[in-house]
């Protein structure tokens, strides 16, 4: 058995393999049943339509070319407007995927190290619960800060100058810079530009104490100064 | 296989009795300091006899595993448990003699 | 089972096959420079991350070039370009000549190395167009994971034939390949589709955390040190020091490591309770391990002059010593003491490259070392460019590591202390440019190989014509 085929085969193999994927994957899954796995389009909140209909305002023309006109109505208004935030939040996905955003910037809070001062409130499992966490985007390194708590923190023109060109905003930054989001300039946000700031804006917006900053507290360490912090 | 010499036996002796009291002691130390810690928490808290529930898992789970060797010694599978390093070494020193003779012919 | 362990050896065939029967030669070398190739392409990956972090990228905004597609492409192309392609060519020479039967087909092994290459370079391509897939290590785009699990189930079939016609209790060797083919082909399917199509939210966490672990622990570990069993006597002319031993080591991996998964997603919300069981057995391992570096110096007892004068053993023994650290650096990284202040730091990512690179890729370049003269039927062109590529891979990669490490120390310490975020980006300033030092000495001595096989192969077409 120990030296055998078969034994290797099936213990080794199969059996230590299923029971491994039994206690920490089956586990984990089966505690997390009950929780609902919600759709796009149930992410879609008042917040995030504030951004979103912000960069409307913003980009005019950027906006239009990538999403239409908005129709006349208001009924029909705020289902366009939600349709579009679901399309934009898909997309924007898979820019953060596809740019490997999550290889830098992490996606959870953690309840050490000072992070829910930071950052804010420790995250927890319904947060993950979503057709946006699929697979998850915890990130294993922060080169740049954690984002799962970026949502309202800065404006929708701050986040299109900051792709465009990183050290104009924080001096000092190793991000690369992302110009293929815009077509040549950082006011012509292109249908990428739109959803990776509609995607970064959504992070966060599902919290009660969204955005973050405003309850932000001042650290217990008085000799240590937070507004570089802040203005970065 | 040639055993070595009888000075580098006492050799290796020496070194494997020194490396394990090196590495036994302190370990065996931290292990009974643990040991008593644990039957602190056992005895001093209320809900302490908790802490005592997965370890009784986990000794329960190895059980199963002694059992499982236990039964492969009965049935001789530690037998001869050396010979296949032997008949590697032999299959690999064939193949090569076969491979030079071959180059000379 | 009984009758396998019956004293009649079966293990041969009646007449002994040749060498050329056995293994296919031209595969082998052709895997190797494959495998050659993506590691210089994993390489130029590396760089860019590197520059871009040092803010000295050249290649800033363009697209294609973009560090964060191309840090992926250094993932990929190091795992599922050099040591798989690099793993596919050893196992064509060990395998048959262990067994002493073929593979089960040579034109499907000519099949796999042609599908392998193209999931490989299609992997590449779809990541550079901004087609990853949300996984570590597994960022494959969605639409090659079906051919690589065939690719995988195909590469399982070829090697397992010869394997299962053994009677007898098999050499350890043996085991670990058998256990790597099988595991290698769930890992895969379970990393990429359950997290992909199943889960969502933290059990995709922990289902993520079980493939970065399990593509290490159950696909590379298991092939290098079945490896290592198999060179390290045969170059050493003596057999390993117990074979019982190996057991213990290869039980306690089967056992011990698929279980740790959860601990690279340390303090998330996955529950508790899991993982601490994943740090238990991560400990455990570490015992494990040690029996299995105990097994191999015990082997080189008494041959300490070997590791100076044999160049392919002085790169397997160092790759152990760097395992071993590795390993301990892991027992201490996964307590949650450690992981409070190290986690999301470069030292994880020194770790990394300790792995990957000092233990896995030197053990390979030590195989290549030792089969390119036989392959080629030539002597090494230049000794001392052996010994270039032996002394910048091993002391780049202890530099670069070290580095990192402490590093992430720093960085830790800075977040927990509250600093600005740009101070803790100010502090690796240092540290990564001392990343690219050590990078580029690796770079060299990788030159310096590929030079030297070259001037190698150039001298063997002389010889022949």
């Amino acid at each position: 058995m120990f030296e055998s085929k078969s034994g290797v085969f099936f213990v080794a193999g199969l059996a230590f393999f299923g029971f491994a994927f039994l206690s920490n994957a089956l586990v984990p899954a089966m505690m997390y049943r009950d929780l609902p796995e919600k759709t796009v389009e149930e992410l879609v909140n008042p917040n995030l339509r504030y951004q979103f209909e912000d960069l409307a305002q913003r980009y005019p023309e950027s906006f239009k070319k990538v999403y239409g006109t908005p129709p006349e109505e208001t009924g029909a208004r705020s289902e366009w407007y939600d349709t579009k935030i679901a399309e934009a939040l898909r997309l924007g996905r898979k820019v953060y995927v596809g740019e490997a955003c999550w290889h830098c910037h992490s996606q959870f809070v953690r309840p050490v190290s000072n992070e829910d001062l930071r950052w804010g409130p420790v995250s927890t499992s319904g947060e993950y619960q979503n057709e946006l966490q699929r697979p998850v985007m915890f990130g294993t390194r922060r080169v740049g800060p954690d984002l799962c708590r970026e949502g309202g923190r800065r404006s929708n023109d701050w986040h299109a100058v900051h792709f465009f060109k990183p050290t104009d905003l924080s001096e000092g930054s190793p991000m690369p810079q992302y110009p293929w989001f815009f077509d040549g300039s950082p006011d012509k946000p292109n249908d990428r530009g739109l959803a990776i700031i509609t995607y970064i804006q959504w992070l966060g917006s599902w919290l009660e104490s969204y955005p973050y900053y405003e309850d932000f507290v001042k650290s217990p360490v008085a000799e240590i100064s937070l507004e570089g912090d802040a203005a970065e | 296989m040639t055993s070595p010499p009888a000075n580098r036996q006492r050799t290796m002796f020496i070194v494997t009795a020194v490396l394990a009291v090196l590495i036994l002691v302190p370990s065996g130390v931290g292990f009974v300091n643990k040991l008593f810690e644990f039957y602190g928490v056992i005895k001093g808290e209320a809900s302490g006899a908790f802490a005592f529930t997965p370890v009784v898992n986990y000794l329960l789970a190895s059980m199963g595993f002694l059992c499982l060797m236990l039964w492969a010694i009965g049935h001789g599978m530690f037998h001869d448990i050396e010979r296949p390093k032997q008949t590697m070494l032999e299959t690999e020193r064939m193949l090569d003699e076969q491979r030079a003779t071959e180059v000379d012919s | 089972m009984a009758d396998e362990n019956s004293k009649t050896d079966e293990s041969t065939p009646a007449t002994l096959p040749t060498h050329e029967e056995l293994v296919d030669e031209r595969l082998v070398a052709w895997y190797f420079l494959a495998a050659l190739a993506y590691l210089f392409i994993s390489m130029s990956g590396g760089f860019l991350m590197a520059f871009q972090l040092i803010k000295h990228n050249p290649l800033n905004g363009i697209e294609i070039f973009s560090p964060g597609r191309w840090r992926m492409v250094h993932t990929n192309a190091i795992a599922y370009g050099f040591l798989a392609n690099a793993f596919l060519g050893m196992l064509h020479w060990v395998i048959p000549r262990l067994t002493l039967r073929p593979v089960l087909d040579r034109r499907l092994s000519l099949f796999i190395f042609c599908a392998w290459q193209f999931v490989v370079v299609a992997t590449a391509v779809g990541l550079l167009l901004g087609q990853a897939q949300g996984l570590e290590w597994g960022e494959t785009p969605v639409w090659i994971d079906p051919v690589a699990q065939l690719g995988l189930l195909l590469v399982a079939i070829n090697f397992m034939a010869p394997i299962m016609k053994q009677k007898g209790p098999m050499y350890v060797t043996l085991w670990y390949f058998v256990a790597a083919f099988i595991w290698t082909f769930l890992t895969y399917a379970m990393g990429n589709f359950v997290p992909e199509y199943f889960v969502s939210g933290s059990s995709a966490g922990a289902v993520g955390g079980l493939f970065i672990h399990d593509l290490v622990g159950l696909f590379v570990t298991p092939l290098g040190w079945g490896m290592m069993y198999y060179f390290v006597p045969i170059l050493l002319k003596k057999p390993i020091w117990s074979h019982g031993l190996s057991l213990v080591g290869f039980w306690g991996l089967a056992f011990f490591y698929p279980l740790q998964g959860i601990h690279h997603f340390l303090y998330t919300p996955i529950p508790m309770f899991l993982q601490y069981g994943a740090i238990m057995s991560t400990i455990a391992v570490e015992l494990v391990v040690l029996t299995v570096v105990i097994n191999f110096f015990g082997t080189l007892w008494g041959d300490g002059r070997q590791f100076w004068d044999n160049l392919p053993i002085r790169w397997f023994y160092t790759g152990m010593v760097y395992y071993f650290l590795t390993c301990l650096q892991c027992s201490l990284q996964v307590t949650l003491t450690f992981q409070a202040l190290i986690h999301f730091t470069d030292w994880v990512v020194g770790h990394a490259h300790l792995v990957m690179f000092g233990v896995f890729s030197m053990w390979l370049l030590g195989v290549m070392t030792y089969l390119f003269p036989r392959l080629l039927k030539q002597e090494w062109y230049s000794q001392t460019l052996c010994e270039w590529h032996y002394w910048l891979s091993a002391g780049g990669m202890l530099v670069m590591a070290s580095d990192l490490i402490l590093g992430g120390l720093f960085q830790g310490w800075s977040w927990a202390a509250l600093q600005p975020w740009d101070a803790s980006v100010e502090i690796s300033q240092p540290f990564w440019a001392v990343r690219v030092v050590s990078g580029l000495a690796i770079f060299g001595g990788q030159l310096a190989f590929v030079y030297n096989l070259y001037k190698t192969w150039q001298l063997s077409r002389v010889r022949l014509s």
